[in-house]
């Protein structure tokens, strides 16, 4: 790997710890919560106010907590790069959990990481929110910008040690669990300067006016562990992240089993059908950690008992730091060349845990669909602009609006699957090269996966030939040279299907002669398994 | 899929409390928007649940019949949320208590929503909503 450092080593940068935490904090005097009381002595040059929330959430009436709904505080654990700065910003928020457990240290083991190489990191208390209750994902989000708000504050107060130390154009939310839904949420929110929470709700200003707000801070990306999916819902609909968006999520997760945190990544950066040029400019990434459960991601939460996590914390761990790392050194450092881990988890194969099993899936900002799926569930079609014919013979060939990830939910985007029961089966588009400007993008990517119906062996990877034809000359690529297309861990119920995206360079179809500006054929050859069931998302290029 | 053990709901029950400011500010949001004027009241409606599940990020919706309950909080005893408007009882009389991981697949409770006795005394003698929940 050339130059590129595993981003999930430690930085050379030394950093110190501070606790920051409203003042008036008396967690002391309430035994069950001694978990909290290092939030009682916060640094004193960091000590906060609170915030009154009570529009968005109660706090429940079984944690005796020492505040209410109307002046809950801004804690946080923070690591503080040593130097002039500024530093970007990033912040982690938990998500739901026993709430006489503190779960905010639980990232410090990433935050760390991040401050050794020159990052401002913290991970807030939102134990608060926390308890057996439901639909207050929305608080979680404002808690979240709040504490960006806290660091906004800091930045511009001239006596304060974090004055002109901020980098308020970089900032990385990272949320887990209900935290990770938060911060879909707070991407959006951050965008507004009010807010009707709900139906019965009035409107809530985000301006100021009202003590929430205002936001609309440069956020670089907001990332999600393990998270859940409409919980809260927006009078607007499910939540779509106009940021840049991250996923991670395992197998063996026993909590938020279903995956559901797909459905958020599916509606994000979509095709706009009316528009299926037009890119809203912003990348999103996926990584499938099979293996991996839900409580790992979090230091001080004990491993769920079912199904129970089949890596270990140290590797779970690991395979958070190197990704989220490599986030952070793309989106937060300015370093591109970390792009390559975003768009093919095989450039950190060796950083990883030896044995790790990933899919990933990478959507380019750039990009143009030569088949997304998404016209309806008629018989598949090449999409416009781009002209051309579906070709198939020897496979069955349908439009699904199919739960491929056991999500529960509606499921928002229409997938192709393509089912075959004897060897050369072949499925194609084929393209007019005039609609296609193939020579302005440097990959054709696709998004393939196979799941766990009776034509797929157990436990075998599949595997297909792509063929790619422009002309007189046709390149022949197997998809298993790009990347595995691993057999569905089945976990529950029926397993997930999680495509893994492959990505061909159009350079190595230059180098086998092809003339990539008359692309007329891609084809999906059926060649390498005498039968199978796989699901394909959108046919593209891009960078 | 499912949670593994969907709540155990017990019991319902519906009381009258002293509107939060919070409360307050819904009760003027929907006097304006509605046109009718509505008693300064907070209705709690508490399921009691046994025992009342560990708290995981996989979450259960609670519908009353169809209508999802926006969000839901924890006491000691179960769960409750609360409403400011008697017509939302009037509407889902005898509604269907029921729980939804995943708003296709629904757990009914077997309890059902009763209709709030309406309430004429002065908000300053109902209790406070903090006094409702610690009692249980």
């Amino acid at each position: 790997m050339t130059a590129l450092k595993n981003p999930g080593l430690p930085g050379g940068r030394s950093f110190d710890t501070v606790v920051y935490a409203s003042s008036g904090l008396n967690y002391a005097g309430v035994s069950s919560l001694n978990q909290y009381q290092v939030f009682d002595t916060p640094d004193p040059a960091f000590v906060t106010g609170r915030l009154d929330i009570s529009v968005f959430a109660n706090l429940g009436a079984s944690v005796p907590w020492p505040f209410t709904n109307a002046d809950v505080p801004v804690n946080g654990l923070l690591c503080i790069p040593r130097g002039r700065g500024p530093f970007p910003l990033a912040l982690f928020a938990h998500g739901n959990h026993d709430p006489f457990e503190n779960s905010t240290p639980g990232y410090r083991y990433l935050c760390e990481l991040l401050a050794s190489h020159g990052i401002l990191a913290g991970t807030i208390d939102v134990n608060f929110l926390n308890g057996f209750n439901f639909g207050e994902n929305d608080a979680r989000a404002i808690v979240h910008l709040e504490h960006v708000k806290q660091f906004q504050r800091w930045n511009s107060t001239h006596s304060h040690p974090l004055h002109r130390k901020v980098d308020l154009d970089r900032i990385l939310l990272v949320g887990h669990s209900r935290g990770g839904e938060g911060v879909g949420h707070a991407s959006l929110f951050n965008r507004l300067n009010a807010i009707q929470p709900d139906a019965f709700s009035p409107v809530v200003p985000l301006d100021g006016s009202a003590g929430l707000g205002p936001y609309h801070f440069t956020l670089s990306a907001v990332a999600a562990i393990a998270p859940t999916d409409r919980q809260y819902e927006p009078l607007t609909g499910p939540t779509v992240v106009p940021d840049r968006y991250f996923l991670i999520h395992g197998s063996q997760d026993g909590d938020v089993s279903t995956f559901e945190g797909c459905n958020t990544y599916s509606r994000t950066h979509g095709v706009d059908l009316a528009n299926p040029t037009v890119s809203d400019g912003r990348l999103k990434a996926l990584l499938w950690v099979i293996g991996a459960d839900h409580n790992q991601f979090n230091s001080v939460w004990a491993p769920e008992f079912s199904p129970g996590p089949v890596i270990s914390r140290a590797d779970q761990e690991q395979v958070a730091k190197v990704e989220l790392g490599a986030l952070a050194q793309l989106l937060l450092l300015g370093r591109g060349r970390y792009l390559r881990v975003l768009k093919d988890h095989a450039a950190a194969t060796l950083w990883m845990p030896a044995g790790s099993r990933l899919v990933s899936q990478y959507q380019d900002p750039r990009r143009l669909f030569a088949q997304h799926n998404q016209e309806g569930l008629a018989p598949p079609e090449v999409s416009a602009p781009v002209l051309g014919t579906v070709a198939s013979s020897g496979v069955q060939a349908t439009r699904q609006l199919v739960d491929l990830v056991n999500a529960g939910a509606p499921v928002p985007t229409i997938t192709l699957r393509l089912e075959w029961a004897t060897l050369g089966g072949r499925f194609a588009l084929d393209i007019n090269p005039s609609t296609l400007p193939a020579d302005q993008f440097k990959t054709l990517s696709l998004r393939v996966g196979q799941s766990t119906e009776a034509q797929n062996p157990v436990g075998q990877d599949q595997d297909l030939t792509l063929e790619v034809s422009c002309g007189s000359r046709t390149a022949a690529v197997r998809a298993s040279s790009l990347h595995r297309l691993l057999y569905p861990d089945v976990v529950f119920g029926t397993g997930k299907t999680v495509m893994q995206t492959l990505r061909l360079p159009l350079k190595r179809l230059a180098r086998r002669g092809l003339e990539i500006r008359d692309l007329r054929s891609i084809a999906l050859v059926f060649d390498r398994r005498p039968a199978g069931a796989i699901y394909v998302g959108e046919i593209q290029l891009s960078d | 899929m499912q949670s593994p053990t969907p709540p155990n709901a017990v019991g319902v029950e519906v009381v009258a409390t002293r509107p939060t400011a919070a409360d307050s500010a819904v009760i003027d949001h929907l006097t304006r928007t509605a046109g009718r004027v509505l008693a300064p009241v907070t209705y709690l409606v508490k399921v009691r649940l046994d025992p009342v599940p560990p708290a995981t990020s996989m979450g259960w919706a609670l519908y009353v019949d169809d209508f999802r309950v926006p969000k839901y909080w924890e006491y000691p005893e179960g769960v409750y949320f609360t409403t400011v408007d008697p017509q939302f009882f009037q509407e889902h009389r005898g509604g269907r208590l029921r729980f939804s991981s995943n708003g296709t697949d629904f757990i009914d409770t077997g309890l059902v929503l009763s209709e709030a006795d309406v309430v004429s005394r002065d908000a300053a003698e109902l209790p406070d909503q903090a006094d409702v929940l610690r009692s249980g």
